[in-house]
Formats: C-alpha cells, structure tokens, sequence
C-alpha cells in the first residue's frame, strides 16, 4: 500500500509538470515549486556536507592550509554587498587561472595535435576517413569571414554548409529522442510504480 | 486562401495529432513488449570488450556525474555496467562527482546486488562521496586521490578500506568509467586522464550528447555509451536484460509519426500544392 501512495504522489507530480503542456495553471506552479524547493535543498545540503568533508574536518585535524580555499569560496559572497564586490574577483582569478592551467597543455595535444593527426591518417583508411576529412576542412572554411566565399573557396564553403547541416540535423535527432526517452520514462514511472501495483499485477 | 490565424490553428492541430501518435507508440511497448531486434553499433561493442578484456580482479574507476532527473536516459546503462563489471570479476572504485550521484548509485547497487556476485563493500567495491570535481579535481585525483577523498561514502578513512590501500593515484587504476551529463565534459578526461597517462577511458552520457564524444572515438576514448539506446544494446551485448529493452521498443514506435511526418513535409510539395 506505501509503495502505491508513494507511485500515486509521483504520478500526481508527473502529471502536475506536465499539465503545463495544456497551459498554465496552479497544479504546475506547485509542481514546479516543490521540486525546486527539494532540489536546492538537497543541492544545498550535499554542498555543505561536501565543504564539511574536504576543508572544515581537515582544519579541525590541524592542516591549516585548507583555510585558504574556504576563505577564497567565502569572498564569492562578498557580491551580495554592492561595496565588497571587488573582493570576489580574488577566487574568480583564482578559478580562472587555475583552470587554465589544468587544460591548456592537455587542450594542445588532445584537441588539436592528436584530432588533426588522426583525421589526416583516417583519410587514408577508407570512405568513412576520406568523408571525415573532406568534412572537417570543409566545415573550417565555412568560417573564413577574411576572404570573400567566391571560387573555390565558395565551392568548399558550399560543402562545408551541408557538413554542418548534417550535424546539426544529428544532434537536433539526439535531442529530440533523448525528450522521447524522459517521456517514456515517466510513462514507465507511472505503469510500474502505481498502476500496476494498484491493480495487483 | 487562409488567413494566418486559419493557418497557425491548423499547424497546431497537425502538431497536436503528431504528438499523441507518439503517446500511443510509447505506450503500447510498454503494455505489450514487441521485442523489437536492436542493432550493435561499434561504439556499444568496444565499450563492453574494454571491460571483459580486462583481466579478472582489474581496478575501474568510474567517474559518476549521474543526474537524478536524467535517469530515464541513463539507467539501462547504469545497471548493464555495474552487472557487467561484477560478471568478470573486477574491483570498482565509484566517485561520486554530481550532488545526485550518492543517492543514484547506493539505488542501483540495491537492484544489482554485488554481494549475488560474491562481492564485498570495501573490499571488492567502494563507493566516495560527493565532491564538487570539475576538470582541476579530475587532475587532482588522477594525481592523488586522498587530496580529494580521506574517506568512504559512509566516513570510514580510505587507508581503513582494503580496496584502497595500495591505491592513491591513476597507476592503481587500469581503466575509467566517465559518466556525464554536460556534453562537453568529456574533454576533461581526454585532458587529464589521456593525454598524460594514456589511460584506458570509456564513457557514458546522454543520447545528445553523444556526437560530442565521437570525434575522441576510438583513439582517445575506446568506446562509449550514448542515451537509452546505448543502454538497450548494452543490455543485449553483455546478456543482463534490464529496463531498457521496453525502452527501446517505446522509443522506436514513439519515433515513428515524426519521421513519417518528416517524409511527408518534405514529400508534399512535390505532389500536391503546397498551402
């Protein structure tokens, strides 16, 4: 019976989000309310016992270092006031540059060096590779916007176009089947965890 | 000739018809399995020989940046992972990288059940807590996963935990599970796991996210698993049936009145006159 009542309370959410689709109204404003309500609150929740975890308990061990990072994250707040804003450019820069740090030398060779290197010799392995290749350069001079696109260029720009569109039309196919499978999972939702257990099967 | 109005009306209704052929799809799978055959794509099969052709008592960590609210894409994955990984008999080491992702993986081991594998927590499989990542933390646990983690999910020291005593960097590691949901994420792990240490990676995201993980494929990340489908195919590949097999059948149907309604706009105005 509780797993029927807790299947009956998320088919009541499930239908409330999606009344929206009908128009708007109270049932999906409340819908909409309460699961970002519980959101932030276990998001805020997690966090805290994440900064608890990794910076509060190893100060409370002695390993004095880890105050610094809790005062960078407290001087994000300083944004709150409108006089100690500048004082969170601190741990911006230091998000910044730390991060830049991390992925520049992996970005060189990872996204660049190692992707031109094994387009290059895919083209020499088959239809698949030629295509591959002859849509990367395509795609690249479709964004020259320093040469007028006449002649040959026009003629590779042409083909870059249908490259992009093609991949645009695949990731447009991803999205939308990924919104099918929310929806069919939400329908499995509502099958497996109240109308089924409410009619005993 | 209809007015604007005449017309929006009209499309709308087409709109309308469209989307409930798609409920009807969705739902008659799921009263009525069809069993529909389901194709193996490449980067399925390569994804699962990464992880039988490890050998047995092998180390995986699995990045895991699961979402709650993206399950219904993501579990049939899930659960044909873990099911696989227990099968060959491999040690797993999860880190929780998303606020979701501790309550994610303690539901799907209570499906799984490691312990019907002979596993043990701690010993064969451990789980660590949530924490905010990002690529720099990937870095850092590649380097050194204490600066990251001191304890287990439940607050017990690692260097209390079997599994992890010999373990504190990426050489302990023979092969990583990246589990995402922000497509452009995978560029953290070909960053920092491949580029210096040619570490073994295979992925899990969203279907959408999929042609964002093709171009590292198959010299960078050795395979990888895009949307429910992916799941579905796994399920068949690895022999663990789970839920993604009423889901593929679901989505196939579902699909159906869009590509016919695709065909018929583009068909129509070549054979009638187009209003």
């Amino acid at each position: 019976m509780a797993s029927v009542i807790g299947g009956l309370i998320g088919t009541l959410f499930i239908i409330a989000t999606m009344s929206m689709l009908w128009k708007d109204n109270v049932f999906f404003r409340f819908g909409q309310a309460a699961i970002m309500g519980a959101s932030v609150a276990h998001y805020t929740f997690m966090n805290f016992q994440s900064v608890h975890t990794n910076a509060i308990m190893p100060i409370m061990a002695g390993n004095v270092m880890f105050i610094i990072p809790v005062i960078l994250g407290l001087l994000m707040y300083s944004r709150l006031s409108a006089d100690l804003a500048w004082l969170a450019k601190y741990p911006t820069s230091v998000l910044v540059g730390v991060g830049t740090g991390v992925m520049i030398a992996g970005t060189l060779r990872g996204q660049i060096i190692d992707q031109i290197k094994q387009t290059i010799l895919d083209a020499f392995t088959g239809l698949n590779g030629i295509l591959i290749f002859i849509g990367v350069v395509t795609a690249f001079s479709f964004f020259i916007f320093t040469r007028e696109h006449t002649g040959a260029l026009g003629t590779s720009v042409k083909i870059g176009r249908v490259f992009l569109m093609i991949s645009l039309g695949a990731n447009f196919s991803g999205e939308l089947v990924w919104y099918l499978t929310q929806m069919i999972g939400r329908l499995m939702y509502i099958l497996n965890e109240f109308i089924w257990p409410l009619l005993g099967a | 000739m209809a007015t604007a109005k005449e017309r929006l009306a009209k499309t709308t209704r087409f709109y309308q018809i469209i989307w409930a052929l798609c409920l009807i799809g969705m739902f008659i799978p799921l009263i009525y399995p069809l069993g529909l055959p389901v194709v193996l794509s490449e980067p399925v099969k390569d994804y699962y020989k990464q992880i039988a052709d490890l050998p047995e008592g092998s180390v995986i960590a699995v990045s895991f940046g699961a979402s709650a609210s993206l399950l219904d894409e993501q579990e049939a994955q899930f659960l044909a992972t873990w099911k696989t990984i227990f099968d060959y008999g491999h040690k797993v080491i999860w880190y929780c990288t998303t606020e979701d992702s501790p309550i994610v993986i303690r539901n799907e081991l209570e499906v799984v059940k490691p312990e019907s594998y002979g596993y043990t927590y701690g010993e064969d499989y451990v789980i660590l807590p949530y924490s905010p990542l990002g690529e720099a933390g990937e870095t850092a646990f590649a380097l050194n996963i204490r600066s990251i983690y001191t304890t287990d999910i439940d607050g017990t020291s690692l260097d209390a935990i079997p599994l992890m005593q010999d373990i504190n960097d990426q050489s302990g590691i023979d092969l990583l599970i990246f589990e995402y949901t922000a497509c452009t994420s995978i560029e953290w792990v070909v960053r920092q796991w491949v580029v210096p240490y040619n570490k073994p990676v295979i992925a899990t995201t969203l279907g959408c996210c999929g042609p964002m993980a093709a171009p590292y494929y198959p010299t960078q990340v050795q395979g990888f698993l895009s949307g429910s489908g992916a799941g579905t195919e796994l399920e068949v590949v690895s022999g663990n049936p789970g839920p993604g097999a009423a889901m593929g059948d679901a989505k196939n149907l579902g699909i159906l009145p869009f590509l016919v309604a695709v065909l018929w706009m583009n068909v129509k105005p070549f054979i009638g006159k187009e209003e």
